[in-house]
């Protein structure tokens, strides 16, 4: 019955030393799909790669439809997870800097970790920028406290805040990301005619 | 190349449908067999009819007395103050919120002692603490409360100490206040926060 | 065809990415499945921000507002789970591109109008703006918006949604830095 680690069926020690094969999965797929290419990350929000896309949406649905069939076998308590708690104003206000910190960077900080580690300079820089950022935010917190923390709604889910079951969210994120899948590879199709001297 | 995405595509949309059709298992915790025997040999769940008289008079707010009897026979009638979930509705999510609220105590009684002791069972089966049993039931309460018998010449000191205090109690229990017994003033609507649930992980960023 | 300077040299094919995609999916519901949370990046981040704050300057850093919710219960601030899960990013990051052969010497990729330095300031600040963001968004793209979107996290959503929208939208202003 997982989560394994919180029911007690594995240690507290031997949890750390899963969380760096962990990491050791996701780096590798990262780097293997061409996250640590500024290029093709920022390629989607020109039209010309859709990579991106295709292996951030599909690991959603996988993870959505994933979850629900391991609850359904008894293999997973979903009520112990983790949910992200949801602060309105401080995460939409975040989320905005992200976007655009991820367009003029080209990275976003796994994907930039994982290019580090293949030699990537341009990733080494943003990496730098990264704790840059963190260590300014620290600087400000005081500050900002009060927005920060404001808007607390809890660690809801989509399921606490619409009633809708959660079937029915991985159901609507699933034929969204197909149609958006088949949408793209065509948009990609059309602008790569247009770019003849990038390598795909 | 193609029809290879047509198959993928097709595979995906089945496998999220079916996530419709399926419902999330809602798990709660047990205790172990063991653990479950070792408490049921334990006779500290038992509470004298006495005891529960003199919380009831104290106005105890920590008591919550549930009665697990069929809800015909609580409408005829009940405890003061009681509760009726009745012992099959102790499954439900609904009669759980009863119970393992931190702060309270619930006392189980029903006609006699082996209902609410079944209840205690299970209650403790699904890892639920701070439950009691009333010993003798509504029987014992109807004996000793209601109508206590006057104890012989040669009982000790104590026990006319008990029936002096039950004297009282039925005093109190019926006769200063008729409308106080029973099921009249029973129907109390008792909220309680939802008891938190097994343990969390820790995460984010 | 001949690489030009900006482009990555002996570049070799990246893996199906819908392959990947249903990979990562996979790694995230095994994290999930053992420890019950998700993949995360910046949190690392800010964990080593707050141990060199320690380390430089230790009162400073505990009687700092933000440095000081890290430090109170006296552990390490890089005994954390994330901390671990990152050095592995980096690991299975390296693995990937001695398998894949795409370990080079140190090289900026850039895009084709734009010169070495000022794709390396523009990565500069990028990052200093991601790294701010995250800590207000409670996560970066990895730790909110893939694994918050994953487990029906309406933050996760949330954070998906406008970042992408963000940066869509931002897109266009600063084309000659990628197109």
């Amino acid at each position: 019955m997982g989560p394994i680690a919180i029911n007690g069926l594995i240690s507290a020690n031997l949890n750390l030393v899963i969380a760096v094969f962990l990491g050791m999965g996701f780096g590798f797929v990262l780097e293997a799909s061409g996250f640590s290419s500024a290029r093709n990350i920022a390629g989607t929000f020109y039209g010309y790669n859709f990579v991106v896309v295709r292996v951030f949406f599909t690991a959603v649905i996988v993870t959505m439809v994933g979850l629900l069939y391991l609850s359904y076998f008894g293999w997973l308590n979903l009520s112990q997870i983790f949910i992200l708690p949801t602060y309105l104003p401080s995460m939409i206000t975040g989320s905005i800097i992200m976007g655009v910190g991820m367009i003029i960077g080209g990275f976003c900080p796994g994907t930039s970790f994982a290019a580090v580690a293949i030699g990537k300079i341009d990733a080494l820089f943003f990496a730098i920028g990264l704790f840059i950022g963190i260590f300014l935010f620290a600087e400000v917190y005081p500050l900002i406290e009060k927005f920060y923390l404001s808007g607390y709604l809890g660690h809801v889910t989509l399921t606490d805040l619409t009633g809708i079951k959660p079937g029915w969210w991985a159901f609507g994120f699933t034929v969204i990301a197909l149609i958006a899948f088949w949408v793209t590879a065509s948009i990609e199709k059309k602008v790569r005619k247009k770019i003849k001297e990038y390598k795909f | 190349m193609n029809r290879n995405y047509y198959f993928l595509t097709a595979i995906m949309f089945v496998l999220a449908l079916g996530t419709l059709f399926i419902h999330e298992r809602v798990v709660s915790p047990q205790i172990s067999p063991s653990e479950l025997l070792w408490d049921v040999l334990q006779p500290t769940r038992f509470v004298t009819t006495d005891q529960v008289a003199k919380r009831l008079i104290e106005k105890d707010p920590s008591l919550l007395l549930i009665d697990v009897r069929p809800a015909a026979e609580y409408d005829k009638y009940s405890l003061p103050n009681a509760v009726n979930v009745p012992i099959d509705s102790l499954i439900t999510p609904a009669g759980q919120e009863y119970f393992g609220n931190p702060g309270t105590k619930v006392v189980l009684f029903s006609n006699d002692a082996i209902l609410a002791n079944q209840a205690w069972v299970l209650l403790r089966r699904m890892a639920f603490k701070n439950d009691y049993v009333m010993k003798g039931g509504i029987n014992g309460w109807m004996e000793t409360i209601i109508q206590p018998k006057e104890p012989a010449e040669t009982a000790p000191e104590s026990a006319f100490e008990r029936y002096e205090f039950r004297k009282a109690a039925c005093q109190y229990f019926t006769g200063a206040n008729v409308a106080n017994t029973g099921k009249s003033s029973s129907k109390v609507k008792v909220v309680f926060k939802r008891r938190k649930k097994t343990a969390v992980a820790a995460g984010g960023c | 065809m001949e690489t030009l300077p900006h482009q990555e040299k002996n570049k070799t094919k990246y893996i199906n990415p819908y392959f990947g995609g249903v990979l990562m999916g996979i790694v995230l519901l095994v994290t999930i499945f053992i420890s019950g949370r998700e993949l995360g990046i910046s949190g690392a981040v800010r964990d080593s921000v707050v141990a060199t704050a320690n380390v430089i300057s230790p009162t400073a850093a505990k009687t700092s507002v933000y440095y000081g919710k890290f430090l109170k219960d006296g552990h390490h601030p890089m005994d954390n789970w994330l901390d671990y899960e990152v050095l592995g990013v980096i690991l299975g990051g390296l693995l990937s591109g001695i398998l894949f052969k795409r370990v080079h010497k140190p090289f900026v990729e850039r895009g084709p109008n734009v010169s070495r330095t000022r794709r390396l300031v523009a990565a500069v600040i990028g990052g200093i703006l991601f790294g701010f963001g995250t800590r207000l968004g409670r996560g970066c793209t990895s730790g909110a918006a893939l694994s918050g979107s994953s487990t029906f996290a309406f933050g996760g959503v949330l954070v998906m949604v406008i970042l992408f929208a963000s940066a869509f939208a931002f897109a266009y202003f600063v084309r000659k830095l990628w197109i």
